[in-house]
């Protein structure tokens, strides 16, 4: 039952949307009975909100819908890191940085990371970034999710 | 749960964009692809081609280099205008030359049809 729970789930946004949080767990959801807590998604940046140092909210449109993102920017001051090494906190403050600043309005985005519920809402916090050069990669991403969906995750 | 507050723009061919279909209508988010045919830089309206159907992008919003000639990608709002002439009034663009336009129509279809059937299908 559990064996997706810790996968980067290739979801299409309609899909993502349908997602239901677990009564019990905050950072689980449901999709057809089986538990999820990441997801990845391939789409267009359509909107684009930073708050220098503390986070950047965009939303991916992968033409079956809109996912909203959360990309926290706060590493550097923020108590949750404040246990860890200061030099893999820089390390990841920075490649949050330059994720940031790779999220254009209009790239092709390849985004991973938890699901979460902000106000009702899910959204993906976002952990991973790639721009796609290849407009063909959200093709793919389509074709990739509905022979996942029909094959592993139903 | 509450969805995004954007209006996702619905995947449409411009072959498709006739004032009989369900995505001709005021204020419609779409996607649209097709090759830049005109742009007019005193106006920024430009003009995209995909077969034999055309469609007007007003794209005065866009920080996009426009080249004729090659392939690009709009998501905005459809706006028509009494006479049923229509356009799409963008909000994101970008080029996509390289792209396999046969892949991505068998791909619209098959997307669709799994759309469909997801939705046909019990819900978690």
């Amino acid at each position: 039952m559990d064996a997706l729970y810790n996968t980067h789930v290739k979801l299409l946004a309609f899909d993502f949307l349908k997602l239901t949080p677990s009564p019990t767990e905050p950072s689980s959801f449901f999709r057809r009975g089986k538990r999820l807590s990441r997801a990845e998604t391939v789409g267009i940046v359509v909107t684009r909100d930073l708050k220098p140092g503390k986070f950047v909210k965009f939303t991916i449109d992968d033409g079956s819908g809109c996912i909203s993102c959360v990309l926290w920017l706060n590493q550097l001051n923020s108590s949750y890191f404040s246990r860890r090494n200061p030099s893999d906190v820089r390390l990841i403050a920075q490649a949050a940085t330059d994720f940031a600043s790779d999220l254009q309005l209009g790239v092709l985005a390849r985004v991973r990371g938890r699901i979460t519920d902000y106000r009702g809402a899910l959204q993906i916090s976002v952990s991973d970034v790639v721009v796609e050069r290849d407009p063909n990669m959200q093709i793919l991403h389509w074709l990739d999710c509905m022979r996942l969906a029909r094959q592993c995750y139903d | 749960m509450a969805t995004s507050a954007v209006s996702f723009g619905a995947l449409v061919t411009l072959e498709e964009l006739v004032p009989s279909s369900p995505q001709f209508t005021q204020g419609a988010s779409l996607r649209v692809t097709g090759k830049l045919q005109e742009y007019d830089i005193e106006t920024a309206i430009a003009s995209i081609v995909e077969g034999n159907a055309s469609l007007k992008i007003d794209t005065q919003h866009l920080k996009v280099n426009l080249r004729i000639g090659s392939l690009y990608q709009f998501i905005g709002e459809l706006l028509i205008d009494p006479s049923n002439q229509a356009i799409l009034r963008a909000r994101v663009g970008r080029n996509v030359d390289g792209m396999d336009l046969n892949l991505y129509h068998q791909s619209l279809q098959l997307l669709r049809d799994f759309q469909a059937e997801q939705m046909n299908s019990t819900t978690s």
